[in-house]
């Protein structure tokens, strides 16, 4: 499991498209950090609110973008290696879950690493840092992170996972907030299969989306066990 | 000990059996061949035992345990058939990740060893995108022998590799086994596995249809054996009576003055003719005893 977590961990860190996000997180980071005290100047917001405002930019780009950032560079994760047979090395030489817990693990280190240099950023920048916050956002995307692994292992077609990503990081941020905002009793409760009504509120709530995507990790494993490869 | 026991094993795909209820032992320190047409399910029954694809029924074990843990998989390389290396990786950064992977990380002399060992050592800092189809193979043979495993799986080692090449691939089968390896290979090139194979499997739409050691199966059908037999003229009071019985022990009975070809069912009834010759008087030069190769029990 471990040369997987390693592989996966510095593979996603020399691609261009995960340079270009990483790069992407510290700019939103920095510039949200430096004009915080503009935008409280702009919106109404209550003194909590105004204590962490340096963070929101950061919260928005992972609560809108988190799945189509986590899509566009771990879709494939799984069956890229099917269907280009090179996990036929794999899975003679190691056990299954080791594959799969390694690869998760690996990307999610990358994201960890990722939202930590981001919440550093802020944190020199304003002299203050929620670590809630930044636990929140990690639930947000170790869940993002099971999806797309859950994703690459049921479907064999790495453009189809591609356009499935696509799709999922679109609609679940739109579907996720309607479900959190809805008063309708009929679909209302449909929001608590989402992970932003766990992650609306400053509470441990949050806790649950860790338990959420354990679900589909251990969903992924159970499919990819039965997988030929 | 045995290191491959199969028992039943059955592979169906949408319908269709691929593999049908083979039972199979395989001592330690074998070459075991598995020979088969084209579709015939070598390859299906190599990825069952490996770990690639599921049997639909059956059970087998390797080195006496369940392949699917995870000592016994560091005890095994396997050599799958037509695979992709990771394009922008090296040839020795693969080593060291498969090395690591089979839970013995190897140093990157251990890893240039096996890189000279099927003749890639000049192409160790080579990105495997950049090549050929043999090189490819070279580095399939190196990964699966990189942890020093006891059991191997080779499936084609040495098709799509020029004959060098191949040699030297055979060279290195030979030295494991005689460092005491078990070793699992399917081949095209009857020949390899002829002069390699300690034991034979020919398989024929998903079934093994012939088992056994390369005498076994020539014991098997040589049914017609044709000698040919390089002699001194015969006397002439001598040669009516030396046909006579040379046609009551054989078929087919070509004489000539200096050249006498018969078909005969068994290998005393070639004692019995040399001596026929002799006691007539007629000296033996060279008797040549034409045997099916394996080509022809394959083709049978």
């Amino acid at each position: 499991m471990v040369a997987i977590f390693k592989r996966e961990f510095f593979q996603l860190f020399k691609g261009v498209k995960s340079i270009l996000i990483v790069l992407l997180f510290l700019t939103t980071s920095y510039y949200a950090a430096k004009f915080s005290e503009l935008l409280k100047g702009t919106m109404q917001l209550t003194a909590e609110e105004a204590e962490d405002i340096q963070l929101l930019g950061i919260m928005l780009l992972i609560w809108i973008f988190g799945q189509l950032f986590v899509t566009s560079l771990s879709h494939d994760s799984i069956n890229r290696e099917i269907q280009e047979r090179t996990m036929r090395f794999l899975v003679t030489k190691t056990t299954r879950s080791s594959i799969l817990f390694g690869k998760f693990f690996g990307i999610w280190m990358f994201w960890f690493v990722c939202m930590f240099l981001s919440f550093g950023v802020i944190g020199f920048i304003s002299h203050h840092l929620n670590f809630f916050l930044f636990f929140q956002a990690l639930a947000l995307l170790t869940l993002q992170i099971s999806f797309v692994l859950f994703v690459s292992v049921l479907i064999p077609k790495p453009s189809v996972t591609m356009f499935f990503g696509i799709l999922a990081g679109l609609i679940f941020p739109i579907l996720g907030g309607w479900l959190v905002l809805t008063s309708n009793p009929f679909i209302s409760w449909l929001k608590y299969i989402t992970p932003y009504f766990y992650v609306d509120d400053e509470d441990y709530k949050f806790l649950v989306v860790f338990l959420l995507a354990g679900l589909l990790v251990y969903l992924a494993n159970l499919v990819f066990k039965r997988r030929e490869c | 000990m045995t290191a491959i026991k199969t028992q039943k094993m059955t592979k169906v795909y949408n319908g269709v059996t691929v593999v049908n209820g083979i039972d199979l032992k395989v001592e330690k320190g074998e070459i075991f061949g598995f020979l088969g047409r084209n579709g015939a399910g070598k390859s299906t029954f190599i990825n069952m035992l490996t770990g690639i694809a599921k049997p639909t029924s059956g059970s087998f074990t390797l080195l006496g345990g369940d392949s699917k843990t995870t000592d016994v998989k560091r005890r095994t390389g396997v050599m799958p058939d037509y695979s992709t290396f990771y394009g922008s990786t090296t040839a020795l950064e693969h080593l060291r990740f498969f090395a690591s992977l089979s839970g013995k990380p190897a140093s990157k002399s251990v890893c240039m060893e096996a890189l000279e060992a099927v003749g890639l050592a000049e192409h160790a800092n080579k990105k495997a995108g950049k090549f050929s189809f043999g090189m490819k193979k070279k580095l399939g043979v190196a990964q699966a022998i990189i942890h020093d495993p006891d059991l191997l799986f080779l499936d084609e080692p040495t098709s799509g590799m020029d004959a060098e090449s191949g040699i030297q691939i055979q060279r290195l089968i030979r030295s494991l086994h005689e460092k005491g390896k078990t070793i699992f290979l399917t081949s095209h090139n009857l020949d390899e596995v002829e002069k390699l194979c300690t034991r034979i499997a020919i398989m024929k739409e998903g079934r093994i249809v012939k088992i056994g050691t390369m005498d076994e199966l020539r014991a098997f059908y040589r049914t017609n054996i044709i000698v040919k037999i390089r002699h001194s003229p015969i006397p002439v009071s001598e040669a009516p009576k030396l046909h006579q019985w040379l046609e009551s022990k054989g078929a087919d009975v070509q004489f000539s003055d200096e050249r006498t070809i018969i078909t005969v069912d068994g290998d005393k009834k070639i004692a019995e003719i040399t001596r026929a010759f002799t006691a007539c008087k007629t000296d033996i030069y060279r008797v040549e005893v034409e045997e099916p190769t394996l080509e022809e029990i394959f083709l049978d």
